[in-house]
């Protein structure tokens, strides 16, 4: 910057020679650093602004979409004369072997919502199908090949941690049997996420005196690898098969119901990447004004 | 280029002024609205999840 600098003219001495070609050369490539510079800032700006902006904008189309989506479902389900407020939990309770989802997934549409009470009451995400750079802008998307909420196997979701509303910015905050929730056009399903590795020596005596984890315990073979989180390879591509960590994709008789949930680690970097895992510990049947008890855990 | 660019602008310094702003505001609008987006593929932190490649 100080090359245009000319060094101060004694009074009454005649006006400073013409810049040479050198000084204009200098003088220009001066500028264009500055300029380069301006652009990465406002790369970074747009980063970690405007990809918000114009995220929180596809994501509030996406849920106005799945709402009006279940909204006609029930319509057509239950034609109710009458509205009967259930507000105890327990009549609501189901068994997740009898619920089969009832909904069709286009590929960039909303079908789901999950929402992180650790995270915070407000925290809440629709899901989209698919993990393609439009989808995944819209918000967290589920990997098609996974299973579907509720199932047996693994509903996998990847989510960004940087730009684009970050979902899945806090991943490496959440500790073991926190809640997971997933609202789909009729259920509601409870995740909970499993233990951490350091975790599952002790989990037998540690796990009674936390009322949250009171359905989670460490998983049976073939689960030796599935923990509550994990840092990996981008190319782990069996975290997210039926069976985590075990490169098959058919789902055995007696498979867990699991989530798991993917994004990039470290940040910033593609380096690596952050799974969480969890298991199904309660469903309920989705009624006019009730909310699972465990959206409380804020 | 800058000065270049100064020069050739027409009118008295506040007008210069004015036009300046405006073509920056558009240079930031090319750069939000097609240049950054067309780059963004290829930033590290926008790979998020996993694949067997």
């Amino acid at each position: 910057m100080t090359v245009d600098q000319l060094p101060p003219a004694p009074a009454g001495s005649p006006p400073p020679a013409r810049p040479g070609a050198g000084r204009t050369l200098i003088r220009g490539l001066g500028q264009l650093l500055i300029t380069a510079g301006v652009v990465v800032l406002l790369f970074v700006v747009y980063e970690i602004w405007v990809t918000d902006l114009f995220g929180a904008q596809k994501q509030a189309a996406a849920t106005e979409e799945v709402d009006e989506a279940w909204a006609a479902a029930a319509q057509t389900q239950a034609p109710q004369t009458d509205t009967v407020v259930v507000t105890d939990p327990a009549q609501l309770v189901t068994d997740p072997r009898e619920r089969t989802p009832t909904y069709q997934t286009l590929t960039g549409q909303g079908f789901a919502k999950i929402s992180i009470p650790a995270f915070g009451a407000d925290y809440q995400f629709t899901i989209v199908e698919g993990t393609s750079d439009d989808d995944l802008y819209v918000g967290p998307g589920h990997y098609p090949e996974s299973q579907m909420p509720g199932e047996q196997g693994n509903f996998a979701v990847a989510g960004h941690r940087v730009s684009k509303g970050s979902p899945f910015n806090d991943l490496g905050l959440l500790n073991s049997c926190d809640s997971v929730i997933i609202e789909t056009q009729d259920d509601w399903f409870v995740y909970r996420v499993l233990p951490m590795p350091e975790e599952i020596p002790t989990w037998s005596s540690t796990a009674p005196t936390r009322p949250l984890c009171a359905d989670v315990s460490v998983l049976p073979s073939p689960y030796e690898q599935t923990v509550g989180r994990e840092i990996t390879l981008p190319s782990d591509y069996a975290q997210i098969l039926p069976v985590p960590g075990i490169s098959d994709a058919t789902v055995p008789a007696d498979a867990q119901r699991l989530i798991t949930l993917t994004t990039c680690h470290p940040q910033f970097s593609a380096a690596e990447r952050m799974i969480v895992h969890g298991v199904l510990t309660k469903s309920y049947a989705k009624a006019p004004g009730f909310l699972p008890p465990e959206m409380g855990e804020a | 280029m800058y000065v270049w660019i100064w020069r050739h602008l027409p009118g008295p310094s506040a007008v210069k002024a004015v036009q300046c702003l405006v073509l920056f505001l558009a240079v930031v609008a090319l750069l939000f609205f097609v240049v950054f987006p067309w780059a963004e593929p290829w930033m590290p932190f926008n790979s998020v999840s996993v694949d067997a490649g």
